[in-house]
């Protein structure tokens, strides 16, 4: 396995972990949540925090989950007062505005510069192994996060939160809270985007705020939709065709003699483009969400 | 009175200007069928949603079951028995009946909930679908279903919380007569097990032969409570439904 391969199968595992918790909010409880990107990066600013002050990585994920925790309670408490889309814009702001902080109280987080030097994962290894145990890490990862969605959607909860995504009043007629269950499941989501978070920031060994700009949350949002939302073997499938595609595109400039300033064009044209063309022509995604895949008859 | 599952005082709601319920005050006691009636726009609906916490009062008080209900959020006043279902029901695309009457079992948030498989292994939820006749329809999609069979679907899913009150608006508007029947049927079995009911209803056929009280509401205010056979005989609800000059002739 060459190291490029090894790179983009790590990539893509950690933003399938990022985009199953996306799933979670968006596919299976109907939160239309744009800033995502903040819940990883308090992940990985955790690990950066933890890092630049010499704290060990059990720190690092305990300050991730706490502030993703922090920014997912300050989402829901918008929630109360906002109804879906403009809750969906408020999220956004509230991204944004996290990573202008993040920029600017350059004595903490290191500004525009982040923070740099992280400890790669199995430093004690070779690079090839510890690339290698990375990889294996991080496939770990994803499987405990993709089997806890699974159960998670085929549950009672889910079922509750399937209500709560389509029919709110009906929810809430019910005796379920629909307070208390997006707060939960926010809470749950910005939790899951914060360890792929700490993982990625170890892996890349850099934490900056250019890596937690809007555009991040929209490959995300992308990797859901074309995957499949409400699907959690979809949003996998979403994840690595993006991050393989991505990782082509340099390639595909050579073969077709573009300069280098085209690459990133051309990945945002993937992100858009594919969102564009799957919600208007295939929203249900590559593979759908399974309607009542939950409790079947006899 | 000891025996009255639900109060209702002085409740008055308005929405800006418009006061669509003025001082309405009733009992409700355990295990009756109360039909709440009215002409359109008399308050019926908005009473019903006062009363289940979807709408709050602008004055008076609900008690339901000796406790207070007032200001309390819409899921509250369900788990504490007070149940209802809505005029239109709307169903969701991506569920089907059966996964919406498993989850009308609501359980408390925990582990298990959250992590368990739901299994019907009892038979209870195969149970509810035979018993509301929604077998053919129990796994396509439930916003596919026929008007009549989604108000037959949010009876099933509500009585599946095991309320105390349930409180249906317009449970036959729309509805089959073959279908309007089982209604009957299956009302008059729910309240024979203790559950006491309030409807919403403008089929006078339907009220006559399933309530025990009628309730009529005109302008937000109430005309009469008495027994659905004495309705016919009350000046002033032939008057709201019919108006002035049509009393002579229904009269006679």
């Amino acid at each position: 396995m060459s190291d490029f391969l090894i790179h983009v199968c790590i990539m893509a595992s950690l933003y399938s972990v990022v985009a199953l918790s996306l799933n979670l909010q968006v596919g299976i409880a109907g939160l239309v949540n744009f800033g995502q990107i903040i819940l990883f990066g308090a992940g990985a600013y955790g690990a950066a925090l933890a890092f630049s002050n010499h704290m060990g990585l059990w720190a690092a994920f305990a300050a991730g989950i706490v502030m993703a925790s922090a920014v997912a309670l300050l989402f829901a408490r918008l929630g109360r007062d906002l109804g879906g889309d403009y809750w969906g814009i408020a999220t956004l702001a509230v991204a944004e505005a996290c990573r202008i902080l993040l920029r600017e109280f350059d004595g903490v987080t290191g500004g525009a510069q982040g923070i740099s030097g992280l400890t790669p994962l199995f430093g004690s290894l070779d690079r090839r192994n510890a690339a290698l145990a990375t990889l294996v890490t991080c496939l770990l990862l994803l499987s405990v996060v993709f089997w806890l969605c699974q159960r998670l959607t085929r549950s009672r909860y889910g079922l509750a939160l399937k209500i709560l995504r389509e029919e709110p009043l009906l929810a809430a007629s019910l005796g379920y809270s629909p307070i208390a269950l997006r707060t939960q499941v926010l809470v749950m989501s910005g939790c899951i985007a914060a360890i792929g978070g700490v993982i990625f920031a170890h892996y890349v060994s850099f934490v900056g705020p250019d890596q937690l700009v809007a555009a991040e949350t929209f490959l995300i949002w992308a990797m859901v939709v074309v995957g499949g939302a409400g699907n959690s073997l979809g949003v996998v499938v979403g994840a690595f065709l993006l991050q393989f595609l991505f990782a082509f595109v340099p390639f595909a400039k050579d073969l077709l003699g573009l300069s280098s300033d085209y690459v990133a064009a051309l990945r945002l044209t993937l992100v858009g483009g594919g969102l564009l063309t799957f919600l208007l022509w295939r929203p249900q995604g590559l593979i759908p969400e399974r309607i009542g895949g939950v409790i079947h008859g006899k | 009175m000891a025996n009255d599952i639900l109060q209702i005082r002085s409740v008055a709601k308005s929405f800006g200007m418009l006061q669509v319920l003025k001082d309405v005050s009733f009992n409700v006691g355990k295990g009756e069928i109360v039909g709440l009636l009215g002409p359109n726009g008399s308050g019926k609906s908005t009473l019903l949603s006062v009363i289940s916490g979807f709408q709050p009062a602008s004055g008076g008080s609900v008690l339901f079951a000796g406790q207070e209900m007032t200001g309390l959020p819409a899921h509250k006043v369900a788990q504490h028995g007070l149940m209802r279902t809505f005029q239109l029901p709307s169903m969701p695309h991506r569920m089907t009946p059966r996964e919406l009457i498993a989850a009308g079992e609501r359980v408390p948030f925990s582990l298990g909930a959250v992590l368990g498989r739901v299994v019907d292994r009892d038979g209870r939820v195969a149970a509810v679908i035979d018993r509301f006749a929604l077998g053919p329809v129990a796994d396509i999609p439930a916003s596919a279903l026929s008007g009549g069979q989604k108000k037959l679907l949010s009876i099933a899913v509500a009585l599946q919380g095991r309320p105390q009150l349930l409180c249906l608006d317009e449970p036959t508007a729309g509805v089959h007569p073959q279908l309007r029947t089982r209604m009957v049927q299956i009302l008059r079995e729910v309240a024979a097990s203790g559950v006491t009911i309030l409807i919403v209803e403008h089929d006078m056929h339907f009220v006559r032969g399933l309530c025990d009280r009628c309730v009529v509401l005109d302008s937000g205010g109430i005309i009469a409570d008495c027994h659905p056979e004495a309705l016919t005989e009350n000046e002033r609800v032939v008057e709201a439904y019919l108006g002035k000059a049509k009393r002579m002739e229904v009269v006679a």
